[in-house]
């Protein structure tokens, strides 16, 4: 096998970590949206946290990403 | 065949775009430094941002009118921001959290006020983002894990420092020494892996379909992914400081 069509190979590996990503996103809007229904009033706050959550947990598809890039771009 | 070559092509192009390319060099004390696009782009925000600044509070007043305004609203927010987490020492961390928040936010939505080419029309430069370059977002983060390291010495003394390292446990030692590379190294690849895939997404896009598409996409990858990264990675700093004070 050439290199490259390794390295393609790689980068579709690479970018499966977008799974995990999508759980822990997924988890956290369902605990958003219960959390809305039952304080509509603090809705401000729970917007809050949760978009600096969904931006941690997003964290980790992103590293999937660049490790792609780097394998297709170099 | 044909597609092979489009495909080929449309590659390289995306390797040219977010390649970083020196513009020149300058030649001194027998070195030569490599002066890139990123570097220059920072120039240009930075001379933009200290000119709004001052252009915005030049005529301080009692009863301020709108550009002043406009200057106390965000000092507000974020010396609110950071006595809502800081404390008491919230005020002298206020102007590094705020100039980090204002330069992010500058950085991530400059491209948004690219020139566009087509018609046969090719403009003369670019705004390419700024954080797609990682030395860039690596400086960020070294600046905020020095700040983070200089205020443990500054609040806690170097026993207290000392004492931090082996706490709970001293097997934690080297847990907690590593935090020292983990937190800036986090830093620096979420918001060059955010920036630079919405970029090349943008780029997939605009060669997919140039008409209708690209504005609404961008909507989303350019100004709201831009915002809240800024938003996270100058929230995330803050809290990194607060640990390391409290």
């Amino acid at each position: 096998m050439e290199a490259s069509s390794a390295a393609f190979i790689g980068a579709g590996i690479a970018v499966l970590t977008g799974l995990g990503a999508g759980i822990g996103i997924g988890l956290a809007t369902g605990k958003t949206s219960e959390a809305i229904a039952r304080q509509p009033e603090a809705s401000g706050k729970i917007t809050g946290s949760f978009l600096l959550g969904i931006a941690l947990a997003e964290a980790t598809a992103i590293y999937g990403l660049v490790v792609a890039l780097m394998l297709l771009f170099k | 065949m044909s597609e092979a070559g489009e495909a080929l092509s449309l590659g390289e192009r995306i390797s040219e775009s977010i390649a970083i390319k020196t513009v020149f060099r300058i030649e001194a004390l027998g070195l030569s430094i490599p002066i890139s696009d990123t570097v220059i782009t920072t120039w240009a925000l930075m001379a933009l941002l200290i000119l709004g600044s001052w252009l915005l509070v030049r005529r301080l007043r009692m009863a301020p009118r709108r550009p002043q305004l406009l200057a106390e609203a965000f000092v507000g927010f974020v010396n609110k921001i950071t006595e809502e987490k800081l404390g008491r020492h919230g005020r002298s961390y206020a102007a590094f959290l705020g100039t980090l928040f204002l330069f992010l936010i500058a950085a991530n939505l400059a491209p948004m006020l690219s020139p566009v080419g087509g018609f046969g029309f090719e403009p003369p430069f670019f705004i390419r983002p700024l954080t797609r370059d990682i030395n860039v977002t690596a400086a960020l983060a070294a600046a905020v894990i020095a700040t983070v390291v200089g205020s443990t010495f500054r609040h806690k003394g170097l026993r207290g420092w000392a004492k931090g390292l082996v706490s709970p446990m001293p097997f934690m030692l080297p847990f907690n020494l590593m935090e020292y590379a983990i937190k800036p190294l986090s830093l620096a690849l979420r918001l060059f892996g955010n920036i630079l895939g919405a970029y090349i997404i943008m780029l997939l896009v605009e060669a997919v379909m140039p008409l209708g598409l690209p504005p609404i996409a961008g909507l989303y990858f350019d100004l709201f992914d831009g915002l809240v990264q800024a938003v996270v990675f100058s929230f995330l700093s803050t809290i990194y400081i607060a640990e390391a004070i409290e």
